[in-house]
This record gives C-alpha cells, structure tokens and sequence, in this order.
C-alpha cells in the first residue's frame, strides 16, 4: 500500500534560472557612479606666492603695509585689527590694479604665533590680490 | 554587454585613485571664509602634523631642508608657474616656529604655496 502511494506522486521539477537582464543596467549605474565620485576630490585652500630670496633694504619701500603677528591677535601697520577690519584695509589698498612690485605686503609674527592666525593673515592677503613676503628674524 | 560593463567597472576600481594623501597624518585644519576650492595641479603635497612631524607626499622627512630640496628637485623642469604648485597642510594650533620653516623652503625651492584649510560656516 506504501508503495503504491510513493510511486503515484508525480515529482515537479522547478527551474532555477536567476532573472540576469538587469545585471547590464546595475553595472552602468555603477560606473556611472565611479565616474562621477572620482573627479569630486577637491581640497580647500588659499595661495600665497612667497618671494624668495634675502631681504633687501633698497627694494623694499618704507609705504609697504605691513602686518604684525602675535598671540594677542593682528597689528596692521601698527594698529590693531580683527580679521574683518584687516581684509577692508586691504581691500582698500586696491592691489589687484597696482603692479607686482607694489602688490607685497610685509608679514611678520611673533615667536609661538598659531599657524590658524598666519592662514587668517595669509586668506586676506591672498583674497585681495595681495603677495606675502615673510619677514625674518634677525 | 553586462561583461563589457563590469570589465569597465573593475578597470576604474583598479585604475582609480580617490585620495593622493596616503599618509594618516592627523591635521585640525585652520578655518577661513576666504578659502575656495582648488582648481591647480600641485606637484608636491607637504603636511606638518599635530605633533610638528614632516610629511612629504605622505613619507616623513627629517626637516626642512629635505622639502626644499624635495621641491627643488621636482620643480627643475618646470616651465610655467601652473606647474609651482605645492599643497601645505598644517596643524592650526603649531606654533610659527614649527612650521615656518617648512613655508620658507617651499618658498626657497621656487613653489607656489597652497595653504589647506576648512571653509567658515
């Protein structure tokens, strides 16, 4: 009786197939992707073209505008100055129209002045079409 | 031509290089409403981290000297200033006396400073 039951059943066979139609869209997607993450890396910053080369009394004009670091803040000229007004100075100062010689301001700082004030100082100078010439020590 | 596409895919994942800065040197960047993004091509990346270590595309170097010499080298065939570009990344709380030297030799070698930094909210 067993038997005969077992040899009435009918097996079903299913097929397996993995629907692959789409893999070509997936892929295209994903290169697409590649191509446009990739060309996206883009780092943040200012330029400063520093002169190089000793500093020279005759070149350098007793009129250049000069900035003073230090860890109490921003001398411009000697005068103090946040990094508001120092940008307006400069502004004021019209570098973009002067020509190269005339377009160098003076940056000196102090000893353990924090590289975040001298970016400051360099951000303004470098926005307004100014050149930083660093001042040594003696 | 799903084949054709991930033979595509796997040649940008081989050939792709998202981020030149190999080295973990770990930076608080300076913040600044002025900075914007960088269009050069720079041919040098040099960084100083929080603890004042030189880096010189990614590989620590001794001091200054080596940048110079390190930039100088690189730049002995330029021809334009497009070409002088050297990006500097520094630690915003180093004080001058840690990282000026390494603006001066960049300066010295004949570079065009790139100052990195975050943009102001």
């Amino acid at each position: 009786m067993f038997k005969k039951r077992k040899q009435g059943r009918t097996k079903k066979h299913r097929k397996g197939d993995i629907p692959t139609g789409s893999f070509s869209d997936i892929a295209f997607l994903l290169i697409i992707y590649f191509l446009v993450a990739t060309t996206l890396v883009k780092v943040k910053s200012i330029t400063a073209d520093l002169p190089a080369g000793e500093k020279s009394n005759q070149t350098q004009s007793e009129k250049t505008p000069v900035i003073r670091l230090s860890t109490n803040g921003i001398r411009f000229n000697d005068k103090d100055v946040d990094v508001e007004l120092l940008n307006e100075r400069l502004a004021a100062l019209e570098l973009p129209e002067k020509e190269e010689s005339k377009r160098t301001i003076m940056l000196e700082s102090e000893k353990g002045t924090p590289y975040d004030l001298y970016f400051q100082a360099f951000a303004a100078i470098s926005s307004n079409g100014g050149l930083v010439a660093l001042v040594e020590e003696e | 031509m799903g084949d054709i596409a991930f033979l595509l895919i796997i040649f940008f994942l081989v050939c792709s290089e998202v981020s030149k800065d190999k080295a973990n040197v770990r930076v608080t960047l300076p913040e600044s409403e002025k900075v914007e993004k960088m269009e050069a091509t720079v041919v040098a990346r040099i960084a100083v981290s929080e603890d004042g270590e030189i880096y010189f595309d990614g590989v620590r170097v001794d001091g200054a000297k080596d940048v110079e010499w390190g930039v100088r080298a690189l730049l002995t065939n330029t021809v334009t200033d497009d070409q002088r570009h050297v990006q500097f990344k520094c630690d915003a709380n180093l004080p001058k006396e840690t990282f000026e030297p390494v603006l001066k030799a960049i300066a010295e070698a004949g570079g065009i400073i790139e100052a990195v930094g975050e943009k102001t909210n």
